[in-house]
């Protein structure tokens, strides 16, 4: 395996970072839909990180379709700052990707462009990972969102939750600090970045959630078009699949396979039925119907054994568990 | 994983344990592991595995590991027996290895023999559970059937697949990747490398502490594993043919529809209504067919990155 893989939710195993000093604190902030003025996020949440007395650099990555912004210039003057762009669209996963990729930091602190939280929440999230967790994520409470938004957030908490071991609270906060191994070992691709405190339990990192403050900010109500929930929809089934099949392929497309064939043989034997006792089935709707279905659960079978094959040849390079501790 | 070369000082014997909420087996275990190896002339270790325990089971681990020649691995997370074994595996230093149940239902007595079994010659010794202290109808019977239809499919003669007790050569071990619940056919999968396999019989015991943590359900899964593990081992390395043998009967499907369809429109004329049910299955069959075909080109494609990988390296032992 010469390169990485991209779609490689489970990599070979390696020891925990574990407990340490931060040194470097990668700040990096994804410039993607929406985003107060940088500079002053900049200024707020540097003299917060000055104040605790931690070495700090932080990386904007604005993405292809987002406006620059006016500060853009000054801001990029500032000391300790960087600012890439991305030549068009690749999303908030992409940006946070790079931003991990060019930061040098021994911990990853990803910060939305918009004030979220307090900045005095910033200092729990490293004191949690100088304490031994892998990663911090702020859970923002009190929560202080109109009851449109606290449903979105509760529907969506719960479609999670059936597929996580841990339950979170706030998984869509995006201000979450983390060692550099663990935010390496991340799959981010596609809109993941919606899961990462889920990915990295996953991955069998230890995840802690650290409530603060929510920033007065950030309370407004927001109101998405139809197509960012179908999004979100598809971000969670997609999430959902990879936890769940990605070992056992067959499992997944056997059963929904299995489940069309048999209702598609069952549909013929009533045809057959039908024919023997003397009834014409020729222009029966549900001759084709029939057919079709023992088709489509051929078709989903040979695609998961497609899947399985894949997963096998790949085993000797992958392990699905991560070392904790040694004794 | 690639071979580790055995240092100097390292263990002949590496034994490995997953453990799950086993926090009272824990030092048990170990006693008992220690007390049967006492006169065992090698040097050897045991590899304890917490695979993320909800109970102390890891503070036990920590406790036992004060013994120099007991080592423990917690893992991030729970992840299952399989994997839990192959962090056992990966990290083991012995030439042997010997895997065990955590619950103390296998007993330690019998590694000595197994390992005795192993340097006739054998990359795997299989235990075969004598007796078996288990519920009849709920454990002893699905683990019947399933063991049969193991047989019959894989063709490797091994009555117990169930039993976790077995020891190993460090060759074989780097030789196969376990994943998902492929623990229960390590025999099938080590006769697809070419590993010579015996088993031999062993004692069991009734579960003194803790629960089971398998129930009845596990059997239809079982045998959905088994049935995709004979199709990727027959197939791995040539995925067309197989595809190409399940697209025979759509093909025959296809031209069976045909015929009807020419004798019906002949005899009848092409006007007869009822003759419509005729092409239109033959070109549904067609289809499914030339879709499976494809479909076994897709698996070239894809697995044609994949091939260097270890497993696909024909399997020559050295001779001892």
């Amino acid at each position: 395996m010469g390169t990485p893989v991209l779609m490689e939710p489970i990599i070979t195993p390696s020891e925990r970072p574990g407990p340490a000093a931060v040194r470097l604190v990668s700040v990096v902030v994804p410039v993607v839909e929406r985003a107060d003025d940088l500079e002053a996020l900049y200024r707020t949440f540097a003299a917060e990180l000055e104040a605790r007395g931690v070495a700090y650099e932080f990386l904007f990555v604005l993405d292809g379709g987002f406006p620059p912004p006016p500060e853009l210039t000054s801001l990029a003057r500032q000391p300790q700052v960087r600012v890439l762009r991305f030549a068009r669209t690749f999303g908030e996963t992409a940006a946070l990707r790079l931003g991990i990729e060019r930061s040098s930091g021994d911990v990853i602190l990803t910060l939305p462009a918009y004030f979220q939280v307090n900045p005095e929440g910033v200092g729990p999230l490293l004191t949690a990972l100088e304490n031994g967790s892998d990663m911090a994520v702020a859970s923002r409470s009190p929560r202080v969102d109109s009851w449109l938004n606290r449903i979105q957030t509760a529907v969506f908490h719960r479609m999670i939750a059936g597929v996580t071991d841990q339950r979170f609270h706030d998984i869509a906060c995006g201000v979450r600090a983390m060692r550099r191994p663990v935010a390496e070992a991340l799959p981010l691709y596609g809109d993941l970045h919606r899961f990462i405190p889920a990915l990295a339990a996953r991955e069998g990192y230890l995840v802690d959630e650290v409530p603060v403050a929510q920033h007065p900010q950030d309370a407004g109500t927001r109101v998405y078009g139809p197509g960012v929930y179908l999004r979100r929809l598809l971000d969670v089934a997609a999430f959902f699949f990879l936890a769940k099949f990605t070992e056992k392929p067959l499992r997944f497309f056997g059963l929904v396979g299995s489940v069309c064939f048999l209702a598609g043989a069952v549909a013929g034997l009533v045809l057959l039925v039908d024919r023997l006792s003397g009834t014409g089935i020729a222009n029966r709707p549900m001759l084709l119907l029939a057919v079709l279905l023992v088709a489509l659960g051929v078709q989903l079978m040979g695609l998961g054994l497609v899947g399985e094959i894949i997963v096998h040849l790949r085993a000797p390079h992958r392990r699905a568990y991560r070392v904790r501790e040694q004794v | 994983m690639s071979a580790r070369a055995t240092r100097p000082g390292d263990p002949e014997v590496s034994v490995v344990a997953p453990l799950y909420n086993e926090s009272q087996n824990v030092q048990p275990l170990v006693a008992w592991i220690l007390e049967a190896l006492a006169g065992y002339p090698a040097h050897f270790e045991i590899i304890l595995v917490d695979d993320g325990s909800r109970d102390d089971t890891w503070a036990q681990v920590s406790a036992a590991a004060a013994d120099p020649r007991v080592r423990g691995l917690r893992l991030g997370r729970n992840v299952g027996q399989t994997a839990a074994m192959m962090a056992g595996f990966d990290h083991a230093r012995g030439r042997s290895v010997v895997s065990l149940d955590g619950d103390l239902q296998n007993d330690p007595r019998d590694i000595p023999a197994l390992l005795a079994k192993l340097d006739e010659g054998y990359d795997l010794v299989c235990g075969w559970r004598q007796q078996r202290q288990d519920k009849l109808l709920l454990r002893k019977v699905p683990s019947w059937v399933a063991n049969r239809i193991i047989r019959r499919l894989t063709g490797v003669p091994i009555t117990d697949n169930g039993c976790s007790l077995k020891a190993y050569r460090r060759e074989l071990l780097d030789r196969i990747s376990l994943y998902a619940e492929q623990h229960r056919f390590i025999p099938a999968l080590s006769a697809s490398v070419g590993a010579r396999i015996t088993e031999m019989p062993v004692r069991h015991h009734a579960r003194r502490f803790g629960e089971s943590k398998y129930g009845i359900s596990r059997t239809v899964k079982v045998l959905v594993d088994l049935f995709t593990l004979k199709m990727i081992t027959t197939f791995r390395s040539r995925p067309l043919l197989g595809f190409g043998v399940a697209a025979l009967p759509p093909i025959a499907t296809a031209a069976l529809f045909c015929v009807l369809w020419a004798i019906a429109a002949t005899q009848f004329g092409p006007a007869k209504a009822d003759a419509l049910v005729f092409p239109g299955v033959a070109l549904l069959s067609a289809g499914v067919a030339f879709y499976l075909l494809m479909l076994g080109l897709v698996a070239e494609v894809a697995l044609s990155s994949e091939r260097e990988s270890a497993n696909e390296i024909p399997t020559a032992w050295e001779i001892r």
